[in-house]
């Protein structure tokens, strides 16, 4: 064999050997390894940002403090109580608030509405009682695990899941909801996605307007 | 001594001279019409060849007074053997009969070499170039269900596509593109979508297992998709299809044959929007896509001994499954392939081939594309022939395949790999041009399962006059994938599956006996078979570990009875029903969970007529599919008992209408599901229509344009 030949056999097991796991793999973004939750982005000048938050847990709430810009959380199975200080809270894609109430205004954007003057007009829906799927792990058995809860019907209408097809359909409001605090404080909240990078769903991102200088 | 020379060496030329003779006329088919390029040769002196003008004549010139056979080979048509006398010469005109069934037609798939459809004793189905062109094919979906009863595709989870042979589901079916195995799967079946009919010559079809041949996964059938070479020297299509939903398809080809290079370039383009259901059902809206598929063969051969073929390929499909979050799914494939003519017994061939298919997610609003899910398969291959006696055949290969696959359904986004290799031979006899006898035998290893198997086949054929009697028994397996030892998925957060390294291969032993009948116009096949199928792996709840684990399942016994009948007349009109019966057996008390109907069929009607310029054809194709019950779990109160569950049945008819109009413009009309079919509620197996559909096609070959 020439040294020729024998270049272009190496040539090709190198080729071969570079192709086993595979070609092009930067065509692809990067899965985020360790993603970051909680407030990812703030912006002081504007009070605006975004909340990203692991809510994929039935057994989680996850709570939001907008005022302190703090994440906490509570486990319902292990019969954790809510912390002190929050203003609304997810579970999976279920929300309350802490005594608040949210209105849903015709805007589709925080950026449409800050230029409509942050201005809304409408009645304040308020949390009432309802129920929440706490484990699903028996659900082969029929056995799903309820708890009854307070959520806020309004701020839950961020995404319709359609469950008449698996899997369901998720389809965003795309809405902007102004949420009441307890304290008479008001914020914007845009939710924009239910999954995360990996497109595994359970994984909220909300951006948001805190505080809204608002007076009628 | 000079004068003396001189004189023989003219009585030597004089005598050469008289020996010399020429035979000329010219050849015809059955329907007066001239064949060009029809080959006449002598079969016993290679040297003497021709191919007949575009009045179809043609002239031998034979350097001596013996007596030969002359034989006429027309693609087409079938093969014509005439026995010229001593000194015979002068005009001999032929005509040939129309091989309306294409028995003359080289098939591969049941031997792993070439051999004429009519010898094969593996009943071998084929659905032909004409047959895709007529039936307006985009994938490998519609031919199959269009031509052969006995076939379902239907929606699995996530509208994801499910395919159903004969009792058969997509993992024990092998799909290959030229012999070469395909890379991706989702819920156990290999993407379809990605298997368009644009560069396919012909499909091969061979029901039951042949894993002695084609090891894992050749358990019920293989499905082999031939590619096409160009045959002209130069050619341009350029081809557009448009129908209701906004279902469009666009395509083009290029290539050229200069004798010993020739390459095909293919491109088509796919689209359609979401289509949302008129009923209740599984689901109510069908996701919109759209695909687009290149396909790209290069061939060189030098002196009819060695041939090198390179193939490259990309497919990309998006599928619009959420609001903010598509589905992409990406394959990257090469292929070189090298066949040696070693002598006229011996022939070698030895090819590599490379398939990645991945998935990923594309997110909408951050417009990103992240990958989960990507297998890799690099494979080596080499077969060879020996040929003895101008009729056994010897065939001897083994292949050797490093498996890879990433996916999110391992913990962490993890990957595995495996490496597989085999050894096969087989050994074809033919005592007789009545008798045909197959023996084979295939070894396979796996090294994660340390999987080894040994895969026998025994097939035998008789003929007798118009009939043709086979009867085969042979085995298959399926290895446990890296999928099913090693999965551990957390579904939606309720409950988890889990992969089981400790897996069983699926063995299967299939029977199977079937008589042909061709007379002129007419044929009929009648086949049965029977499979008795092994530890067929499955999930199935496990209680210790809170979730579903894959496992293998109790013996299961498939018999059925394959009849198809079709006859072609000289007029235009061809009719053809297939019928196919499938009977599923499991041990008492075990449950039957598969959903294959017993009864389908299909029917086809075709008229056609041809002139000098105008060819039209009108085609009229219908499904039946029958009401099936089988055994589901009533998954709300208690995951270890089963009901029966019944899915109805339905009839689908298809109209089209092709005509050709100057030379090389072609347009096709389609009215599908004619009879206005809509499930009165959507179940993941009834078809997903809205009624009534419309299309168009044109079709515009340049080529033909500037052909005399």
């Amino acid at each position: 064999m020439t040294n020729r030949h024998l270049f272009l056999f190496f040539i090709l097991v190198g080729l071969l050997s570079s192709a086993c796991n595979g070609i092009f793999a930067w065509i692809y973004n990067p899965v985020p390894e360790k993603p970051a939750y909680g407030f990812i982005e703030t912006d002081e000048a504007s009070h605006r940002g975004t909340i990203f938050l692991d809510a994929h847990d039935y057994a989680k709430w996850t709570y939001v403090n907008l005022r302190r810009q703090m994440i906490d959380t509570a486990n319902i199975l292990m019969g954790e109580p809510d912390p002190d200080d929050w203003d609304f809270a997810i579970h999976r894609y279920d929300v309350k608030t802490n005594n608040g109430a949210a209105l849903e205004t015709h805007f589709t954007t925080l950026e449409d509405f800050s230029e409509g003057g942050l201005s809304f007009s409408g009645s304040f829906t308020y949390d009432t009682l309802s129920r929440i799927a706490i484990d699903m792990s028996g659900m082969m058995d029929g056995n799903v695990l309820y708890a009854d809860s307070y959520l806020n019907p309004l701020l839950c209408n961020w995404l319709d899941v359609n469950t008449s097809q698996m899997p369901p359909i998720y389809t965003l409001s795309g809405k902007v909801y102004v949420l009441q605090l307890a304290n008479g404080q008001y914020a914007a909240l845009k939710f924009t996605n239910y999954m995360n990078a990996a497109s595994t769903k359970g994984y909220v991102t909300i951006q948001y307007v805190f505080p809204i200088n608002y007076a009628k | 001594m000079r004068k003396e020379s001189i004189v023989l060496l003219l009585i030597m030329l004089y005598t050469a001279a008289a020996a010399q003779r020429d035979v000329f006329g010219t050849v015809r088919g059955n329907d007066s019409v001239a064949l060009y390029g029809a080959v006449v040769a002598l079969k016993e002196n290679i040297g003497v060849v021709s191919s007949t003008a575009i009045d179809g004549s043609y002239k031998l010139h034979i350097p001596d007074n013996k007596a030969y056979t002359i034989e006429i080979i027309y693609y087409g048509y079938k093969k014509k053997n005439y026995n010229l006398q001593e000194n015979e010469s002068g005009i001999i005109d032929f005509v040939m009969e129309k091989d309306i069934y294409n028995l003359e037609q080289v098939v591969i798939t049941g031997t792993r070499t070439p051999k004429l459809l009519k010898d094969v004793p593996i009943v071998t189905k084929v659905i032909s170039h004409d047959d895709i062109i007529l039936q307006n094919a985009t994938d490998i979906r519609d031919i199959l269900q269009s031509e052969l009863p006995g076939i379902e595709f239907t929606y699995s989870m996530n509208q994801q596509v499910s395919l159903n042979m004969s009792g058969f589901g997509g993992n024990s079916v092998l799909f290959l593109i030229d012999g070469e195995r395909l890379a991706g799967e989702t819920l156990d079946n290999v993407d379809y979508s990605r298997l368009s009919m644009d560069n396919i010559d012909r499909v091969e079809i061979v029901k039951g297992a042949a894993s002695s041949l084609y090891g894992s996964n050749a358990v019920g059938g293989v499905v082999n998709l031939i590619t096409r070479e160009p045959k002209e020297r130069w050619k341009l299509n350029l081809n557009a299809h448009y129908g209701s939903h906004n279902n469009q398809r666009y395509g083009g080809s290029v290539g050229f044959n200069l004798g010993g290079v020739s390459n095909l370039l293919n491109v088509q383009y796919t689209s359609c929007n979401p289509i949302e259901l008129k009923n209740d059902g599984a689901y109510n809206t069908i996701y919109g896509y759209h695909s687009l598929n290149i396909k790209d063969q290069l061939t060189y051969s030098f002196k009819n001994r060695f041939k090198i073929t390179a193939k490259a390929g990309y497919f990309f499909r998006e599928r619009k499954s959420q609001e903010n979050s598509h589905d992409r799914y990406r394959d990257f494939s090469g292929n070189l392939k090298g066949d040696y003519h070693i002598g006229a017994k011996d022939d070698i061939t030895l090819s590599y081939n490379f398939d990645q298919y991945d998935k990923s997610h594309f997110a909408l609003t951050e417009r990103t594309d992240v990958r989960s899910y990507s297998n890799v398969q690099n494979s080596l291959r080499t077969v060879y022939n020996h040929t003895f006696r101008k009729k056994h055949i010897l065939t001897v290969g083994g292949d050797y395949l490093r498996d890879y696959l990433m996916t999110y359904q391992f913990e962490n986004n993890g990957a595995h790999h495996q490496h597989t290799a085999d050894l096969f031979s087989q050994f074809d006899w033919n005592p007789n041009k009545k008798v045909n006898m197959i023996a084979g035998l295939r070894y396979d290893y796996y090294s994660d399962a340390n999987l080894h198997s040994v895969s026998p086949k025994l097939s035998t054929m008789y003929k007798l006059k118009d009939f043709a009697f086979r009867a085969s028994f042979s085995s298959g397996f399926r290895a446990p994938t890296l999928k099913e030892m090693y999965m551990s998925f957390d579904m939606a957060n309720i409950f988890m599956i889990y992969g089981n390294p400790n897996l069983q291969a699926e063995k299967s032993h299939n029977f199977g006996l079937s008589a042909e009948y061709n007379h002129k116009q007419y044929n009929v096949t009648v086949m049965g078979f029977y499979n008795r199928v092994k530890g067929r792996i499955t999930t199935a709840w496990n209680t210790e570990l809170n979730g579903m684990l894959y496992v293998n399942m109790a013996p299961l016994q498939i018999a059925g009875v394959d009849v198809s009948a079709s006859a072609i007349w000289d007029f235009g009109l061809c009719a053809k029903l297939s019928y196919v019966y499938t009977y599923e057996h499991i041990a008492l008390g075990e449950p039957l969970l598969s959903s294959t109907r017993p009864h389908t069929a299909t029917l086809r009607l075709s008229y056609g007529r041809k002139w000098k310029n105008y060819h039209f054809n009108v085609a009229l194709s219908g499904r039946w599919l029958s009401k099936v019950t089988c055994d589901e779990y009533t998954s709300l109160n208690d995951y270890t008992s089963t009901e029966k569950v019944t899915y109805p049945g339905y009839t689908i008819w298809k109209l089209i209408f092709t005509q050709k109009i100057y030379k090389g413009l072609n347009i096709s009309l389609v009215v599908d599901n004619l009879f206005n079919y809509i499930p009165e509620y959507y179940y993941s197996n009834s078809p997903a229509t809205t009624g009534t559909t419309f299309s168009v096609g044109v079709s515009l070959d340049l080529e033909q344009f500037f052909k005399k």
